[in-house]
């Protein structure tokens, strides 16, 4: 027999993700009686770049140099869509609690400017992104006659400096490449284990005897974002003093190490917020008997009764498990809420993979109303105090519209602030 | 360049026809316009028929099959799995068939052998509980990749040559007869003539067009079957419908996993073709009664040939013979021109065969055949593979100096530079697209989400690429892979493919440039 345990809470946020976190972030910070139950945390795979609105509409295919003369013609044009049903004032505010709270583990972020950033990646392309990490901001720095020193390690695979420099040198000619022998390696690195390794002092000497030689020839250095986990700053500064080059990181495909400092960052700051965490758990049966939810959260040998007032479903869509595709059609897997989706399966996919108007699944979610609640296909809300947030939204083809941060910290952030309001908070303000 | 005879198409037949001429002392160039088995040799189920399929619609396919399986067992053994097969009918299938069929087989000279469906549910645990009739029979499972290039090794090493990514652009001919071809390498764009004594059109659906360049005219039909591979070998045997032959009654074992096929779907082109959801789902409903875990197992992917058939007046493609044609366009006035189109992959060797005997004739040369006797050698560069072929690849471990690039199907680094060399010796590009041609890159649960990547990197830090089309071939690669998964995705395959556009879309925007 399992162990059954009980618990009672304010708010319980299912979703160890982006949104989930942010989610838990502001509901501690709020003073409510957090639970957070997490089966796998997709933040192993987030760039650790916060997107808000990289491009629109789909079928230009041009980046958005002002997101928000973009944001104003979506949401003219997609009333249905997250950004819709909030205000611009909104979602810089959910960035901003955002940025302030990262801050406050460490982990600095550069906060939204006027126009896109664009952030050099390992293909060589440049990706647009609004709130980055300090750790990669100087590669905005970047000009096209910048003397730059591309930089890789012997045995990080998918990573190579020449790629990026064969990639970019028609536009950036003056890209020097060298290629760093790793102490103690010579082949295949493990990505988190590999950075952990930029946080020893010695280490970075080794490194940094390697680069010196450069130091004379370049302004900038690019290197792999691997330069350390939970010091990435420091380790990064100190890599800048030895070698007298600024540096900034390029985001690499997962596992990737910007995701790995933010699920750290959060869990850190959530426990010190006494944010009650249950890791590795799924939600069975969950239950409504009027006033509170029931939830079962169900882990290898534990089972956790939750008895919740509030629920804030930010479980993510099929990679993250929050909605699952049968051949036939697509359900949400803890509340069988109403999925909004195609009529059929041929519908779900284009035949060519990059189409520019993205494949039609990938606007199938949850719908909610202004406030992030889940709602019937009558328009009805399905339960009061039961949110919706993040990538398990309708109509927001995150990854084509490169939304996805921002519609999950602006969803997190007024789902929360929502049933603050109606359920402890009386009169106060609570937009800030 | 000069040669004795030109042979246009790389698939199963030109290959062989290579092997056959070399054999028998003729000088031989084979062109191809992509690369080898990109056509319908490439997309079958790799299924070496015994025969038995076809005792009741096509009792000389049926023969040919037989005679031909037992020629490339003994001789082509590397090629083969001897897994045997079973016929199995299920509850609601049409009883007279079922009762035929041993007659038929005995008729024919087939073997068969009735098995109780108990026995053989113990034979094969994933058959149907609604199993009513088996028959065991001496089917296999052929790696038509491993097929054609050990074919076109064993011809390269007697003195032929093979060209690939090599287009025909048009026939000189002069009094009743090509003076030469003029061909155009796809990769460069650069143009050359080729001037051959004979020119033999193996190009299989595109036979008709490549008739057409020496004004000649051949109706075509084209017949599309898609395939699905599942993620995980389901049974060790091939399992037949016992029915009259139609869509998606046969699960061929390939190495790892199995191939369950097909449709037949009358097209216009035989280009760019694609498995579609509709036949996916039909495939998998027909399957399923058979073999129920088909309905719930995970497919990694659907790939499509084309039949190339031609037209001998009404009838369903069905219907059409499976059996080959070959012209000698003496009779169109073009002597030295030879067409061999349709036929089935396990009668390659025949169809070889015959055309070579034609082109001796006009050669005068009275060498007799030798690839039914001399065995087919077996080359290190053999050992590659496209989805559902053998693996048998020595296993490597993942070590420091020589990582695996593709973590799915364990593809080491080394294999990679291997695969590079021998491109690049054959004059082709090493590419993200022919690397996984011989390769399992790609073919695992991540469908080139990961390794693409890492082997792009690998081919830049080794300086196969040093300018920006990197990028492209990643595209196209990706794209390719997509095609053929796009109509299976549900469930975890789903969830893998939104990972793919999670990492090559949202992190590095490749649908942008």
């Amino acid at each position: 027999m399992k162990n059954k345990k009980h618990i009672t809470c304010d708010i319980t946020v299912i979703g160890a993700g982006f949104a989930g976190m942010v989610a838990a972030a502001r509901a501690s910070a709020l003073g409510l009686k957090t639970v957070q139950v997490g089966n796998s945390s997709q933040l192993y795979f987030a760039s650790g770049l916060f997107d808000f609105l990289g491009v629109y509409p789909l079928h230009s295919r041009t980046v958005l140099q002002d997101p928000l003369t973009g944001l104003s013609l979506l949401q003219k044009e997609m009333p249905e869509h997250p950004y819709s049903k909030t205000s611009l004032e909104a979602i810089l505010k959910s960035f901003d609690f955002l940025a302030r709270f990262l801050q406050s583990t460490g982990l600095n972020y550069i906060k939204p400017d006027k126009e896109n950033r664009s952030v050099l990646t390992s293909a060589g392309t440049f990706k647009p992104t609004c709130m980055i990490p300090e750790t990669i901001s100087k590669g905005c720095l970047l000009k096209n006659d910048t003397n730059l020193l591309l930089v890789d390690f012997k045995g990080l695979k998918g990573f190579c400096a020449g790629q990026i420099a064969d990639v970019l040198k028609k536009n950036y000619p003056n890209i020097l490449t060298l290629s760093v022998g790793v102490p103690g390696g010579n082949g295949n690195l493990n990505p988190a284990y590999f950075a952990t390794m930029f946080e020893d002092s010695s280490f970075l000497k080794e490194i940094a005897t390697q680069i010196s030689p450069f130091s004379d020839k370049v302004e900038l250095m690019g290197m792999p974002a691997v330069c350390g986990i939970n010091k990435s700053l420091d380790a990064l500064t100190r890599l800048e003093k030895m070698t007298g080059l600024d540096i900034f990181e390029i985001p690499m495909m997962p596992p990737s190490i910007p995701g790995l400092r933010l699920k750290n960052a959060f869990e850190k700051k959530l426990a010190e917020n006494n944010v009650h965490f249950l890791s590795q758990a799924k939600i069975k049966s969950p239950q409504f008997n009027g006033s509170e939810f029931i939830l079962n959260a169900v882990n290898q040998n534990m089972e956790t009764q939750i008895k919740s007032r509030g629920v804030i479903l930010a479980t993510g869509r099929f990679q993250g498990s929050g909605l699952h595709a049968q051949r036939g059609c697509i359900k949400e897997t803890v509340f069988d809420l109403p999925v909004y989706q195609p009529d059929k399966r041929s519908l779900w996919h284009h035949l060519d993979f990059f189409e520019k108007q993205g494949h039609m699944i990938n606007t199938a979610g949850v719908e909610t109303d202004n406030v992030f609640r889940p709602v019937d296909t009558d328009g009805t809300v399905v339960y009061e105090n039961l949110y919706a947030i993040g990538s398990i939204l309708a109509r927001n083809d995150w990854i084509r519209l490169k939304s996805g941060s921002g519609v999950s910290a602006l969803s997190a952030f007024t789902a929360v602030n929502d049933f603050y309001k109606k359920n402890a908070a009386g009169d106060i303000d609570v937009s800030d | 360049m000069e040669t004795d005879v030109l042979i246009i198409g790389g698939g199963a037949t030109g290959t062989g026809i290579a092997r056959d001429l070399t054999l028998r002392g003729l000088n031989v160039i084979l062109i191809e316009k992509s690369d080898l088995n990109a056509g319908a040799s490439g997309g079958n189920h790799g299924l070496l028929h015994s025969g038995a399929r076809y005792v009741c619609s096509d009792p000389e396919a049926a023969i040919e099959c037989a005679a031909e399986s037992k020629i490339l067992k003994k001789n082509a053994g590397h090629c083969i799995e001897e897994t045997g097969g079973l016929f199995v009918a299920v509850r609601g299938d049409k009883e007279n068939y079922i009762a035929d069929f041993p007659d038929m087989c005995k008729k024919f000279g087939i073997p068969s052998k009735k098995i109780d469906p108990k026995e053989a549910r113990q034979m094969e645990p994933s058959l149907s509980d609604e199993t009513i009739a088996v028959y065991k029979v001496n089917d296999a499972s052929i790696n038509p990749f491993k097929l054609s290039i050990e074919n076109m090794n064993d011809a390269v090493s007697m003195g032929a040559c093979y060209l690939s990514h090599t287009r025909i652009e048009t026939f000189k001919i002069e009094n009743k007869a090509i003076v030469y071809a003029r061909v155009r390498n796809q990769i460069s764009g650069k143009t050359h003539k080729i001037k051959a004594k004979t020119y033999v059109n193996a190009a299989g659906a595109w036979a008709g067009s490549i008739a057409a360049m020496a004004g000649i005219h051949i109706s075509m039909i084209f017949s599309k079957g898609s395939l699905l591979v599942t993620s995980k070998r389901i049974a060790n045997r091939v399992i037949n419908r016992l029915r009259k032959p139609t869509d998606g009654d046969i699960l061929v074992p390939g190495g790892v996993v199995s191939i369950l096929g097909t449709t037949s779907v009358r097209i216009n082109s035989p280009d760019n073709i694609y498995p579609t959801v509709k036949e996916v789902d039909y495939i998998i409903s027909e399957g399923e009664k058979m073999i129920p875990e088909l309905k719930t197992c995970r497919y990694i992917r659907a790939y499509a040939g084309v039949r190339p058939l031609v037209s001998m007046g009404k009838g369903n493609d069905r219907d059409v013979s499976r059996g080959f044609t070959l012209l000698d366009h003496e009779k169109d006035q073009v002597h030295n021109f030879i067409t061999i189109t349709g036929g089935k992959l396990s009668t390659y060797r025949l169809m070889a065969e015959k055309t070579s005997d034609i082109v001796c004739k006009k050669h005068r040369v009275s060498l007799e055949c030798r690839t039914k006797t001399i065995p087919l050698p077996s080359t290190h560069s053999g050992e590659w593979s496209e989805p559902g072929v053998l693996v048998n690849d020595p296993f490597k471990p993942n070590t420091l100096e020589d990582p695996f690039l593709c973590e799915c199907e364990m593809v080491p680094a080394s294999a990679i530079d291997t695969v590079v060399d021998s491109i690049k010796n054959n004059g082709g590009k090493p590419d993200l697209s022919s690397i996984a041609l011989r390769t399992r890159v790609g073919k695992g649960p991540c469908q080139g989400a990961f390794c693409s990547m890492r082997i792009l990197s690998h081919l830049y830090d080794n300086g196969e690429i040093m300018d920006q089309s990197g990028i492209n071939d990643l595209k196209y690669f990706l794209n390719e892979r997509w095609k053929g998964e796009q109509s299976l995705l549900w469930g975890q395959a789903l969830a893998q493919s939104s990972l793919k556009e999670m990492i090559h879309c949202g992190l590095f925007g490749l649908e942008l440039v």
